[in-house]
């Protein structure tokens, strides 16, 4: 290993890295005068040319070397969720051009791109800690970026609530971190899989449950999602759309990879009838508790963004069901359901903005005032029509494969079809949701609106990003295997691993129920390390 | 040498007197200390753990526990920036007059 080697591999996160400080430096040293929009827009233009830069770099990285195991992963799959994030953190700095919330755009800019190298490093990360680095990196840019609005009470409100939780959160996992590494003797993931096993010490449950807890509030699982609505209605638009979007998408991947990869021999079983102990039967309780705590308590908000929120914990029990069927289909369907459900998300938290900022009202949007929007403009309800049918999940978009194929994972795993009860659940809470997801489109398309009704101001940029989310959540629902193809692996991960890949039931059950879904779902064997692998390496440092 | 369970056993009360304090305390500066104490808990965890490992030479424990020092820092810092800033606007640090989010 050389350096040189280390930086080729971190390349894209060296280059987010320097663009943030471009971006800062040239709006403190060289805008300081410039009127507030040029400010934006070019700090925005800035990143995106750094955003593009690492997007490429991404594309032609090659896989990370056998010496890398126990640092970094970079496989296919990483590359596309770190563009995925990207491209998220692109459109986040586009949604606040033009906001009051701040005057600040470079360290706005700077705080947005940190967070995101916090993710990219999370995804890629392969132990203890680099993992609990690159979570705090994701996550103190974050507190700060909820507080930005200064002159909102509520602003720093959600952003104190964010933090506490966020850091007790923090310190309950790094302490369950300290006894892994005390009872495994290491860090990496295939050190920890390879020593720990239920029933041995009752101390590993307790570090399981410490790891959970700063897992579940990373992905505002209930009952530790207790800060997501307020920092939802209370941070500034466009931050709350990206804690709701790239956020979600780096803590779920490592949420899954650690428990999977990591924890194997600890998952234990969460059937109806003979559930044995471990993280499993956990992670089914919290999604039990989020299921129907999220998808209930949206029902009584005003508010489109804590609606938002709510129904975002809703989501996250549904994603959990991916993670605790602990077979490899569940981790292709978990990467398909949280990349279409953060582009939904972000999408409408666009429309949220834009909303926000025609009514100026001092406590923020209303459902109310969301009345008549398709007399105001027809594109944007269209494309909200398209974001809030898809996180119902109905069938020609996105959201309804998403839960369909995590639904056929986690029924398919397991002895005897033992998880189906929670499958019965899933579906249940999902009837239920409809009735407040159509009470949005219900004040679009079917309320009149107050008064006269005027045209939205809509800027070229903001429409354009969110046209191109709703097409994106349209095709991804139309031709749903360009996505899951994308999470097969490669051949050297393949090779790597140790594993041959084999046709799965759930692919055969999956084409026969729908003639479109043939692509290898099951086959996503590079993404859940198996401890074969752990033999490989060890042949290969030989 | 003392035992190992001796130094586990102090940093679980630790990690429990400052669980208990970040929960029932209504100062937020006192939350805060209440979570250092606990992330000082975790780091007395790993500091014995690598001690008394077989591997002591690889350091790795001991790397553990300097960036979560350091992380540490960062996470006070912010944390008493957004303290001041709820104060600018509550005049007061009590997390019961930070009540305007609710639903």
């Amino acid at each position: 290993m050389n350096y040189m080697e280390l930086l080729g591999a971190l390349a894209p996160e060296a280059i987010v890295v320097l663009t943030a400080l471009v971006a800062l430096a040239v709006d403190l040293l060289v805008l300081r005068q410039a009127p507030q929009n040029a400010r934006q827009v070019v700090a925005v233009s800035i990143t995106a040319v750094g955003i593009l830069a690492a997007i490429i770099a991404l594309s032609v990285a090659a896989p990370s070397p056998p010496w890398m195991d126990g640092l970094l992963i970079n496989h296919s799959t990483t590359a596309f969720l770190k563009q995925t994030l990207l491209v998220l953190a692109l459109v986040a700095g586009i949604l606040s051009i033009q906001s009051r919330f701040t005057q600040h755009t470079g360290e706005y800019v700077t705080l947005l791109l940190l967070s995101t190298v916090g993710m990219m490093l999370l995804v890629s990360s392969d132990n203890l800690l680099l993992m609990f680095v690159a979570l705090e990196l994701t996550s103190l840019p974050l507190y700060v970026l909820t507080a930005f609005n200064k002159e909102s009470p509520s602003s720093s409100e959600a952003s104190l609530k964010y933090f506490l939780i966020g850091s007790l959160s923090a310190a309950c996992l790094l302490f369950g971190i300290s006894l892994l590494y005390g009872l495994s003797g290491g860090i990496t993931w295939t050190q920890l899989a390879t020593t720990l096993r239920a029933g041995s010490e009752p101390i590993v449950y307790l570090a399981l449950i410490l790891t959970l807890i700063g897992f579940a509030f990373k992905v505002a699982a209930a009952p530790f999602h207790l800060w997501a609505p307020d920092v939802y209605q209370g941070a500034p638009t466009p931050v709350a759309a990206f804690i709701a979007s790239g956020s979600k998408i780096a803590s779920f991947y490592m949420f899954a990879r650690i428990f999977m990869a990591a924890l194997p021999g600890t998952a234990g079983s969460a059937a109806w009838s003979g559930a044995t102990p471990g993280w499993v039967p956990l992670v089914a309780a919290l999604a039990v508790v989020s299921m129907i705590l999220g998808n209930v308590a949206a029902i009584a908000q005003r508010s489109v963004k804590r609606l938002l929120a709510y129904s975002a914990i809703g989501h996250a029990g549904y994603a959990l069901l991916a993670i605790l069927s602990n077979t490899e289909q569940g981790m292709g369907s978990l990467l398909y359901y949280v990349v279409t459900y953060a582009v939904t998300a972000m999408g409408a938290f666009a429309v949220v903005n834009v909303i926000e900022r025609d009514v100026q009202a001092p406590n923020g949007e209303s459902l109310t005032d969301f009345a008549g929007l398709s007399r105001r403009s027809p594109l944007l309800s269209l494309c909200l029509l398209v974001f809030v049918l898809s996180l119902a999940g109905i069938p020609p978009l996105a959201g309804f494969f998403g839960k369909f194929y995590i639904f056929i994972a986690t029924a398919q795993s397991g002895t005897s079809q033992g998880l189906i009860w929670l499958v019965m659940l899933a579906i249940g809470t999902s009837a239920i949701s409809l009735y407040y997801y159509l009470q949005i489109l219900k004040q679009v398309y079917v309320v009149e609106s107050v008064g006269q009704p005027t045209p939205v101001q809509l800027r070229p940029a903001e429409s354009a990003c969110i046209v191109a989310m709703a097409c994106t959540v349209l095709i991804l629902g139309c031709a749903p295997n360009w996505l899951i193809n994308r999470f097969s692996p490669n051949s050297t991960e393949v090779r790597r691993a140790g594993v041959i890949t084999k046709p799965s039931t759930t692919l055969e059950l999956a084409a026969e129920i729908h003639p479109r879904i043939t692509a290898p779902l099951g086959t996503a064997t590079g993404l859940v390390q198996k401890r074969p692998q752990f033999e490989t390496t060890t042949a290969n440092a030989q | 040498m003392t035992p190992l369970h001796y130094y586990l056993i102090f940093a679980a009360l630790l990690f429990s007197v400052g669980l208990a304090g970040a929960l029932m305390r209504r100062n937020a500066i006192l939350v805060l200390i209440g979570i250092e104490l606990m992330l000082n808990a975790a780091n007395l965890n790993f500091i014995a753990f690598w001690r008394y490992s077989p591997t002591a030479n690889e350091l790795v424990g001991l790397m553990f526990v300097l960036f979560s020092i350091g992380i540490a820092a960062a996470e006070a810092a912010v944390g008493l920036a957004i303290i001041i800033s709820i104060y600018r606007h509550h005049r007061s640090t009590q997390l019961q007059h930070v009540d305007r989010l609710k639903g």
